[in-house]
C-alpha cells in the first residue's frame, strides 16, 4: 500500500465572496505517512481541512480521501477521523455518550461501542472523565476528548488541526507522544504552528502562504537536512586561521563539501554538500574534526536549516 | 450504515439532549402547570355547563353541538364531536395551540446551535446530512409528542378524578385527540427544524421561527375569519380559501372529522409538511458549508 495516495488534493480553490482562501493547491499524501500542513495564519489551512473533511465545498478543483469524494459518509465513515480545531462538544452529553454515539455512528456494533469508547479514552489518559459532561472540561480535556473521537475505531485517515493549539506543555507533550504512537498505523495530516513539533513527527509537510503552496517535500527535503549541516559556535567567535577561529578555507577543502559560510551575526557555519557522496553524520563527524583541531568552541550542530527558519524563509 | 439506522441514532441523542437540557426540563414544567391549571379550568367549565343542564342532558348535548358547529363551521362533524368529553375536547384545542409555542421554543437552536458552535462536525463526518436533519426533526417531535402525552395524561386523570370521562372515553376520544395533537405539531416541528437549518446564529432562528409561525398564523386566522364572515352573510359554510391550508392547527377539524377519507387527508397533508422539510432541509444541508 506504500506509495498509494490516501488524500489527493489537485487544483484546489475556495473562495469566501471575493476572498480567495485556497487558490489552485495541489498535493498529496502517501499511506502510512504523517503528513504537515503548515503556514501562518489564514495561509488557508483550515480550508483545507475543512475541504478534507467535507465541512467545506471546493470552489474548484478535486479533493479526494482514500479515493472519495469527502461527502461519501457512506464509503469514508470509521475510514476518515477528523479533529476539528475549532468545533465545540456538545455541551449536554457526558464524555461517554458523546464517544458511544460518534462509536455507534461509526457502524460498531451496539455491544462494542461502549468498549471501544473506553479504549480510545483510556489512550488520552481520559478514563475518569466516562460520566462528566462535555460542557464541564477544560480546554486541554475537551481537545483530548475530540483527539480520542478522531481515532476511535482505528480509522486508515486521521486530519488533525491544531491538535496542541492551547494545551499546556505538559498536555501538549502527551498528545504529541500519542500521535507518534499512531506512526505507521494510519496516515495522519496534522496543522500546527509548532515547526518543532511537526518536524519531529512528520515525514513530509506542505507549506502554504496566502492560500497557495509556496513549497512541499519529505522534511528531508524541506529542512535540507541530507545537503546541509549547521554548526553553532560560541560567542565571540570570528572566521580566521588562528586557533579559536572559524577555518573556513580547510572546511571547504573537506572533499565532500561544496561550500562552506560564516554568518558572524548569527555565530553559525553552514556547510553544504554534496548529498549522493556523504550523508549527514560523516560530513558533521568532518566538519567538527576541523573545528576541534582548529580549538572552534561549539555550541551546536543542526542537519539543514531546521524546519522553522525554511517556513520563516518561505512564508 | 442504512440512514435509518442513522436516523434513529441521531432521533434518540437529539431527544435525550432536548430532555436533559435546561431549557428543556424549564418548558416542561411550565407546560405541566400550565396544563394543570387548564385542566382545572376546563374541568370546572363543564362542571358549570352540566350544573346549567343538568336537569337536561339533551339541552346540554344540544349546547355543545352549537358550540362545536360555530367553531368548525361543519354541521356533521359538530355533531360527531359533540359526543366527546368537553374537557378533553378543550384540552385538545388547548395542546394544539401550545404545539407551535413549545416547537419554536424547544426547536429552534436544534440545528442552528450545533451550526455555530461547529458541534455538527463531529457528526458531519459519520452521518448522511440528510439524516442528521431527519433526526433532528424526529428528535424535537418525539419530545413535543412526549410533552403532549404528559398534558394529556394529567388532565385525562383530573377529568377521570372529577367523574366527567370514562376510562373507555379516554382510551378512545382520549387517545384520538393525543394522535391529532402530535400529528399537527409534527408539521410544527418540520418547519422549526427547516428554519434551524438556515442560519448559524440560533437567535436569529429563534425570531424567523417566531416570524413564520406568526405569518402562517395569520393565514389560518384569516382564513377562518373570512369563511366565517361569508357564512354569517350567505348563511352558506363556504369552503375554506388556499392560504388556510398553510395553518397546520387548521387541519384539527379535518382530522377528526367522522369520514375517514377526511382524516387521512389532513394527515396525509401534515404528513406532507413533514416530507417537504425533510427534502428541502436535507438539499440545504447538503450544500451548505458547515
Amino acid at each position: 500500500m506504500q506509495g498509494a495516495a490516501a488524500v489527493r488534493v489537485e487544483r484546489v480553490s475556495k473562495r469566501f465572496g471575493p476572498k480567495t482562501a485556497v487558490d489552485g493547491v495541489t498535493f498529496g499524501i502517501d499511506v502510512g505517512s504523517v503528513h504537515g500542513l503548515i503556514g501562518p495564519n489564514g495561509a488557508g489551512k483550515t480550508t483545507i481541512f475543512s475541504m478534507l473533511a467535507g465541512y467545506l465545498q471546493p470552489s474548484e478543483g478535486v479533493v479526494e480521501v482514500l479515493g472519495l469524494a469527502p461527502k461519501s459518509v457512506d464509503g469514508l465513515r470509521a475510514r476518515l477521523g477528523v479533529l476539528p480545531q475549532d468545533a465545540l462538544l456538545p455541551p449536554g452529553d457526558t464524555v461517554g455518550e458523546f464517544l458511544v454515539d460518534m462509536a455507534r455512528l461509526q457502524d460498531i456494533p451496539a455491544a462494542k461501542a461502549e468498549t471501544c469508547a473506553r479504549e480510545a479514552l483510556d489512550e488520552i489518559s481520559g478514563k475518569d472523565w466516562w460520566g462528566q459532561r462535555c460542557g464541564s472540561l477544560s480546554h486541554g480535556m475537551a481537545k483530548r476528548v475530540a483527539l480520542a473521537q478522531a481515532f476511535l475505531g482505528a480509522p486508515e485517515v486521521v486530519l488533525l488541526d491544531e491538535p496542541t493549539a492551547g494545551l499546556d506543555p505538559r498536555v501538549a507533550f502527551e498528545v504529541r507522544q500519542l500521535v507518534a504512537a499512531k506512526k505507521g498505523r494510519c496516515t495522519i495530516l496534522v496543522s500546527s504552528h509548532n515547526l518543532q513539533e511537526l518536524e519531529s513527527l512528520c515525514d513530509g509537510a506542505v507549506v502554504l502562504d496566502r492560500g497557495r503552496v509556496v513549497a512541499s517535500g519529505t522534511m528531508s527535503e524541506l529542512t535540507a537536512a541530507n545537503e546541509q549541516v549547521r554548526v553553532l559556535v560560541a560567542q565571540g567567535t570570528t572566521r580566521g586561521a588562528k586557533p579559536g577561529q572559524v577555518p573556513l578555507q580547510e572546511l571547504r577543502e573537506i572533499s565532500v563539501v561544496k561550500t562552506a559560510e560564516f554568518d558572524e551575526e548569527r555565530l553559525e557555519i553552514a556547510v553544504l554538500f554534496e548529498r549522493r557522496q556523504a550523508d549527514a553524520e560523516t560530513v558533521i563527524a568532518q566538519v567538527l574534526a576541523v573545528l576541534l583541531r582548529n580549538q572552534v568552541r561549539i555550541s551546536g550542530v543542526t542537519k539543514g536549516r531546521g524546519l522553522e527558519r525554511r517556513v520563516m524563509d518561505l512564508t | 450504515m442504512s440512514p435509518a439506522v442513522e436516523v434513529r441514532l441521531i432521533a434518540l441523542r437529539e431527544l435525550r439532549r432536548n430532555v436533559r437540557s435546561l431549557k428543556g426540563v424549564a418548558l416542561g414544567v411550565i407546560t405541566l402547570l400550565g396544563a394543570l391549571v387548564s385542566a382545572l379550568v376546563c374541568v370546572s367549565i363543564e362542571g358549570g355547563e352540566r350544573a346549567r343542564a343538568a336537569a337536561e342532558n339533551e339541552v346540554y348535548a344540544e349546547l355543545r353541538r352549537q358550540a362545536a358547529e360555530k367553531a368548525t363551521g361543519d354541521a356533521t362533524l359538530a355533531a360527531y364531536i359533540a359526543s366527546a368529553p368537553s374537557s378533553l375536547l378543550l384540552f385538545l384545542k388547548i395542546t394544539v395551540w401550545l404545539a407551535p409555542l413549545l416547537v419554536a421554543l424547544v426547536g429552534f437552536d436544534g440545528i442552528a446551535g450545533e451550526l455555530q458552535n461547529r458541534t455538527i462536525r463531529f457528526w458531519a463526518v459519520r452521518s448522511r446530512r440528510s439524516s442528521y436533519f431527519a433526526g433532528k426533526l424526529l428528535g424535537l417531535w418525539a419530545l413535543i409528542a412526549l410533552v403532549m402525552l404528559a398534558i394529556h395524561v394529567l388532565a385525562d386523570g383530573v377529568a377521570l378524578t372529577r367523574g366527567y370521562v370514562t376510562i373507555g372515553q379516554l382510551a378512545t376520544w382520549g387517545l384520538r385527540f393525543w394522535l391529532v395533537g402530535v400529528i399537527i405539531a409534527g408539521a410544527w416541528a418540520a418547519i422549526a427544524t427547516l428554519v434551524s437549518a438556515s442560519f448559524r446564529a440560533p437567535v436569529i432562528a429563534l425570531m424567523t421561527t417566531f416570524a413564520v409561525f406568526f405569518a402562517l398564523w395569520l393565514c389560518g386566522t384569516i382564513g377562518f375569519a373570512s369563511r366565517t364572515m361569508k357564512a354569517l352573510e350567505n348563511g352558506v359554510t363556504g369552503p375554506p380559501p388556499w392560504y388556510e391550508y398553510l395553518y397546520p392547527n387548521a387541519y384539527d377539524a379535518m382530522l377528526l372529522s367522522p369520514s375517514a377519507g377526511k382524516a387521512v387527508t389532513a394527515v396525509v397533508i401534515l404528513l406532507g409538511f413533514v416530507v417537504a422539510a425533510m427534502v428541502a432541509g436535507a438539499a440545504l444541508l447538503q450544500r451548505r458549508d458547515v
